[in-house]
Order: structure tokens, then sequence, then C-alpha cells
């Protein structure tokens, strides 16, 4: 008999592999596609398919360019393509999304090492970066259920978003339920808050997501908004039109609870959503934005080591406080 | 509610041979004996090529007191002193015997004349050294030690039923079927250290083995089963003390400097049959299994039988095999081959086919769930980034000795990042 193979325990594996913890977050966002192309019309799937293709792409090119493996089969360039149309409007130009998969794929994550290595939520960064350059096409909203073609010419009537009458300390003209089903103008992934806080059970229950991020930062954004609703308004329907507009949710679910940017421990993970939830609500209701969500995340992003060094857990067997 | 501890997880039990009752096996033609099976100085041989040997022989002896004297599981002749590689992977010296199937016991081994009432500490150190008994739950510290350093420390038994390592069943076949031995060996330890509690600590997933235990045990003074999570690593010693008195052994301390004394089940089981039998300890209970193995099987194995011998009494294999594992999946050996003999601490043989080829290692996502999973409370992902970068004082910052290599992180690791062997690495670098 020959040698047999060796290798250092543990002998065994748990079998969700980075493949499968990714396919799970495809499948909790699936889900919003659908609700986003129902709201929307079929561009919003021809946005995704284009964002998608164009991330995958970029991310095989560089790693191509650079000789490295080409890291496709963990589907984290399909899960930032999806996250990335999830953030646009149904009407945006189909080449933003391609310079949006670029800044993301390239610029945020593959100059600084790939998969785990990045600092800030590739996606987020492109966001930001993509408003900053094309504002008014990163703006432009197409009213709920006035369907884009998949193809065709765009001519629907640009709408304002609730964020813009909720900046103006009004309540918005829908109604609460309209907000929490995500019947609204909006980016494409981010309306139903129904759905992604459907997705979010998903993604806790098969253990992909802990609680600590979505629950920390939903809960800030709730309590500081009923705190500090506007005169004149109801503080209950204020907060649940903050809440259920805009990016809180789809944020809170989906882009805070980014691993390789986000907190290891739970504590960090706590007061990292406390931040997150703050700096949203601070921008809203100070910052020339209507919407905090995405640079809340970034600016948070920032401190994830921080985070993760100052929580660090007292070793079991360790004296409280003592350095080892 | 079950008790448990912080971290920590529950991979897939596969305990296939939960059901198999324990089969004697029949003595192989050789045996190795080696001469070290236990933590603490190796022993010596004290007979040489062309002696005869009985049953129950003392073959070899150590220096000092952290050792523990080898026997002959067989009776026959000593063909052979040789290195050999080990359960362990390194040369170890050991005492080939060929069998002469007379299985003649030493004349000198005669059941005790003296009750347990009337043994003395001494008395009972002396017999439990003399039997040669190391923990058989796989770490092989020389029981004779671990109960002389509790004198006067300790204020509790507990008897580590867990066997929370997937496959590995031997302990709770024990305790269905020899539920006395056991209980019979905890009262000896007690007697010896003048002990008022013991706790049989058992894993909520053996209910038959609760049952059984609890019904022998029925109003026997001080002695008590805790019912714990099935949670691996619940049969580390220092987690299963939290689980049962929320007490944290400081690092660096030993149960004793809690006042606790934590034996194996089967260990239990070998003082009793030593004090009341005088028989060393020459064979152990143990799983044959894994997806490679005709006929997984709980067997009584001599000490020294070869994993070869082992494996063609139950049948073989089927399929190609890829990698054969002397303990549980989480921490045990991968052998080279198939030549290495059983020693106390051999819990398991595993046998291993193609499908579980080890995946290779991707990046690092920073998910958190090695964190969430490590029973030392570590930062297991830092400690592995760290050492990959050769930073051994970070390693040491983020308390990278306190790791026990119990393999959660790396278990549940989306990467597959080989994070415990980084550890290792870094704990070696420190320690030198």
């Amino acid at each position: 008999m020959g040698l047999l193979k060796v290798s250092a325990s543990p002998h065994i594996r748990h079998e969700d592999t980075t493949r499968v913890l990714m396919s799970d977050v495809i499948l909790a966002m699936i889900p919003l596609l659908i609700w986003g192309a129902y709201v929307f019309g079929l561009r919003v799937l021809t946005i995704t398919a284009v964002s998608i293709v164009s991330c995958v792409v970029f991310e095989a090119l560089f790693n191509l360019i650079l000789k490295k493996k080409i890291p496709v089969g963990d589907l984290s360039a399909v899960v930032s393509g999806m996250l990335l149309a999830f953030n646009l409007p149904a009407t945006i130009p189909l080449w933003i999304p391609v310079i949006g998969a670029f800044f993301a794929m390239v610029v945020v994550k593959g100059l600084f090492g790939g998969l785990g290595k990045n600092f800030m939520n590739p996606v987020l960064a492109a966001r930001a970066f993509l408003f900053g350059s094309w504002p008014s096409h990163m703006t432009t909203y197409s009213a709920p259920l006035e369907r884009l073609s998949a193809f065709g010419k765009i001519d629907a009537v640009s709408s304002a978003t609730t964020l813009t009458e909720l900046k103006n300390g009004a309540l918005p003209s829908e109604d609460i339920f309209d907000l929490f089903i995500g019947n609204m103008a909006g980016c494409i992934g981010e309306v139903s808050a129904m759905l992604i806080l459907a997705g979010g059970i998903y993604l806790l229950v098969r253990k992909v997501i802990t609680w600590q991020i979505p629950v920390a930062f939903i809960a800030t954004v709730a309590l500081l908004t009923f705190a500090f609703a506007p005169d004149g308004v109801s503080n209950l329907s204020f907060m649940m039109a903050e809440l259920f507009s805009g990016g809180v949710m789809l944020g809170a679910v989906f882009m805070a609870t980014d691993y390789v940017t986000s907190p290891v421990t739970a504590k960090g993970r706590l007061i990292y959503g406390i931040g997150c939830g703050a700096l949203t609500v601070f921008i809203r209701f100070f910052g020339g934005y209507p919407e905090g969500v995405s640079f809340a995340i970034l600016i948070m992003n920032l401190f994830v080591w921080y985070l993760d060094r100052a929580t660090k857990p007292r070793k079991f067997g360790g004296i409280r406080n003592a350095k080892a | 509610m079950s008790l448990t501890f912080k971290g920590g997880l529950h991979p897939e039990e596969n305990k296939i041979t939960a059901k198999s009752p324990i089969e004697v096996m029949p003595e192989p033609a050789t045996v190795a004996i080696a001469m070290s099976q236990h933590i603490g100085a190796p022993c010596i041989p004290t007979v040489k090529k062309g002696d005869y040997v009985y049953k129950g022989q003392t073959v070899g002896e150590g220096q000092g007191g952290l050792t523990c004297p080898v026997h002959s599981s067989i009776s026959g002749t000593v063909i052979g002193i040789e290195d050999r590689v080990g359960a362990f992977g390194q040369k170890v010296t050991h005492v080939v015997i060929e069998n002469d199937f007379k299985s003649e016991l030493l004349p000198e081994i005669k059941p005790n004349s003296k009750s347990l009432e009337e043994s003395t500490f001494d008395e009972i150190v002396e017999i439990i050294k003399s039997a040669g008994i190391a923990g058989l739950g796989g770490a092989t510290f020389p029981t004779h030690f671990k109960v002389a350093s509790a004198k006067g420390k300790g204020e509790k038994l507990i008897i580590n039923c867990c066997e929370c390592e997937p496959y590995i069943t031997a302990n709770h076949r024990l305790m269905l079927e020899k539920p006395e031995d056991i209980i019979n060996g905890v009262k000896v330890v007690m007697k010896a250290l003048d002990l008022k509690a013991c706790h049989i600590a058992i894993e909520d997933n053996k209910k038959d083995a609760i049952k059984v235990m609890q019904e022998k045990v029925g109003n026997e003074n001080g002695i008590d089963i805790k019912v714990l999570k099935t949670k691996y690593p619940q049969g580390d010693e220092r987690q299963l003390i939290y689980a049962i008195d929320k007490i944290e052994i400081p690092t660096g301390k030993l149960p004793a400097d809690v006042g606790r004394i934590v034996l194996n089940a089967e260990t239990s089981a070998a003082i009793w049959r030593a004090f009341h039998d005088g028989i060393p300890l020459v064979d152990r209970v143990m799983t044959v299994t894994g997806d490679c193995v005709a006929q997984p099987k709980n067997l009584i194995v001599p000490l020294g039988t070869s994993i070869s011998d082992i494996i063609s009494y139950c049948g073989g294999y089927t399929g190609e095999i890829e990698k054969i594992i002397s303990g549980g999946p989480m921490m045990g050996m991968a052998q080279w081959d198939e030549t290495a003999p059983v020693i106390k601490g051999t819990a398991s043989i595993l046998c291993f086919g193609k499908k579980n080829k080890t995946q290779p290692s991707e990046n690092c996502i920073h998910c958190g769930k090695c964190v969430g999973s490590c029973p030392m409370h570590l930062m297991p992902l830092y400690l592995a980034s760290f050492a990959k970068q050769g930073d051994w004082e970070s390693c040491r910052e983020f308390d990278v000795l306190s790791c026990v290599e119990c393999g959660c992180c790396t278990y549940q690791c989306p990467g597959n990042v080989p994070i415990v062997q980084y550890i290792r690495t870094a704990k070696g670098k420190l320690r030198k």
C-alpha cells in the first residue's frame, strides 16, 4: 500500500464555502430584482444584467492581466453586480453601471488585493463615485408602475422620491403601507422594505449574517427619527416613512453586513450598526443630500479595524481587563 | 435546559456506530508496544529480544514523576525492539511481541484483597500508576499524576463522557454496556481524594446512556448526572468545567487549581479494573468507522495492534482510501500508512475515502465565523493573518498561546483558510 494523504486537523469542513454563502445572498436578493422589474419595468433586468456582467468581466480581466487566479467561482462579483444595480434608478443610462463596475471591482477591490482585502464596500464606493460624477443621472427616478421597457427610450416623467419630501419636513404623499411594500419611486432594489426584510430573515436563518448590524442600524434610525420628528408631523408616521424610504433597509440588511467591510465581533457589529444608523440620520437631517445611507456605511467602513481591535473578546481564562 | 459554554459548533455527528455493541477483537499475531503512549517522559524497554512476556507484564518504564509504564497486551516472545513511526508521526521505540495465542496472564496479577474502604490514598495512586493508566479520552496525561496533584486541592470529580468529536462512540457504548465499571472507578478516585461530589457529564445526544447512567447511579452519595448540550468541543475540560460550574480555569492553570479533577469515562473504568482485578491497561475500547471501512465497529483492541490488523478485522476498505485518522476528525492525527499501532490515546480509527479531499484555500473574507465559534474567545482570522506576515508579536498580543487547536475556526472557514496551521506555526515560533 502506498502512502496515505497526511494533512493537519481538522479533517472535516463545514459545507458553507464562500460560494455557498454568496449564493445565499443572491437567492435572498432575487425577490428584490423581481419586485424592481414589476414596479419599474423590464429595464431593471437589463441594468442588472449589464452590471453583473461588467463586474464579473472586470474582475476576471484584472486578475488575468495581473496573472492571478480568476476568482469568479466565489460569486462575490455577481453579488457586487446585483447590489450595484440595486443602487441605481431605473432610468440610468446603461454605460453608468459599466463605469461603476470598473470602479468597484478594479479600483476599490482589485487594487487593494481582491476579495477580503478592500477596506471599503466596493459597491457603495462606486455609488458615491457615480453620485459625485453624474448626479443628475443618479437622481432621475421614474414613477412607480410606469414601467420602462427593457431597451426602449426612456420617456417616463421623473418623479421625486419620498426622501425629498421628508427632507423638507413633510410626510410623503404615499401611505405607509405603499412605502412598506415598495410601491414608490427610488432605486431598483431598495424600494420594498418588506422583501428586503424577508431576505434578511432568510440570511439570518441560514446564518449568513448575524442580527447585530441590521438590528442596530434600523433601531438607531427608528429611535432618532422618532425622537426628532419635525413639529406638526406624527412621530410614528415620520419614523416609518424614514425607515421605509431610501436605502435604510437595503443598506442595513445587504450593504452594511458585507463581511469584508464590517467588524467580526458581536459588540463591534452593534457599535458599527449604531454608527451607520446615527450617521444616516445625521446626513438626512443636516447634510446636503436627502439620502445618507451610503455615506454613513462608507464612513463606518473606515472604523472596522479599530472596532475589531477595540472589541477584542476577553480570552477564556484571561483576567478581566488585563493584558496577557 | 442543557448546560453549555460560549462558542464552539455542532458538526454533523456521523455517529454511525452508536448502536453497535462493543466486540472483543481477537488478538493479532504480533503487537508493537510503543514506549511513549502518554504525555511525559518516554519509557525505556525493560525486556529484550527473545524474552518471554506474559499478558500484563511491564515491558517499559519511565523515569521521573510524569510518566506511565507500558505493559504487554498479549503473551508471547519479544521479537524485536525497534524504532518505528508511531501514531503521532514521530519515531518511537516499540517492543514488538509475537503472540503465542495462550493469553497467559502475569501470575502476579490477582484481584485486590483489600476493600476500597481500607485502601489509602498512596495505595490507590500506586495501583493507578503501576497499571499504566493515562487519559483515555486522547490526551493521555498520566492519571496517577493527575490524581496525586489534586490531593488537598480537589473538591469535585467530573467524569467526561461528552465524546464531542463526531464519529466516535466508544464512551457512549461503554456507558451502555459497562456503566458499573465507570461508577466504581469514580468511587475509587473519590475515596482516594476524599471527594464528596462527582458529576458524570454526558451530552444530550446520548439519551440512552443518560438513562442507563442515571439508573445505575441511583441514590449514590454525591454522584449525579449532568446533561450537556451537544456541541464541540464540550469534551475539552476547560469548557466542561465552565459548562457545569461556570468557572473559567485561568490561563496557564490546571483543573486542580480550581478544585476540579476531570477524568474520561473509560479512564475511570480502567481505574476500577486495575483496582479490583489488578489488571493493567492492556486494551481499550475504540471506534473504527468512516465512509471507507466495510464494517464500522466498536471494538476492544489490545494495545499495540496495528491499524491494518484492525481494518482487516472490520472487513477491509470499501473504495479507495484517502486518509486514515487516529483519533477524531476534528483533532485526530492523519497517518502515513496503516502500520502504526494502537496506543492508549487511540479512541478511534477513521477511514475516509476520496470525497473527503481537501479543497484549496481561498482568501479570508472577514466573515467572523471563526470568532464566533472559538471556545477560547480568540480572533483566529487575525492570528492567521499575523502569522502569515510573520508578525509573531501581534500573535502573542492576540493571545495565540491560549489556542487549544480544537479546529472550530478552520472547520467553519468558508474560505477554507488553514487557520489552525498558521496558529501552530505562530505558537511554535513564540515558544522557541
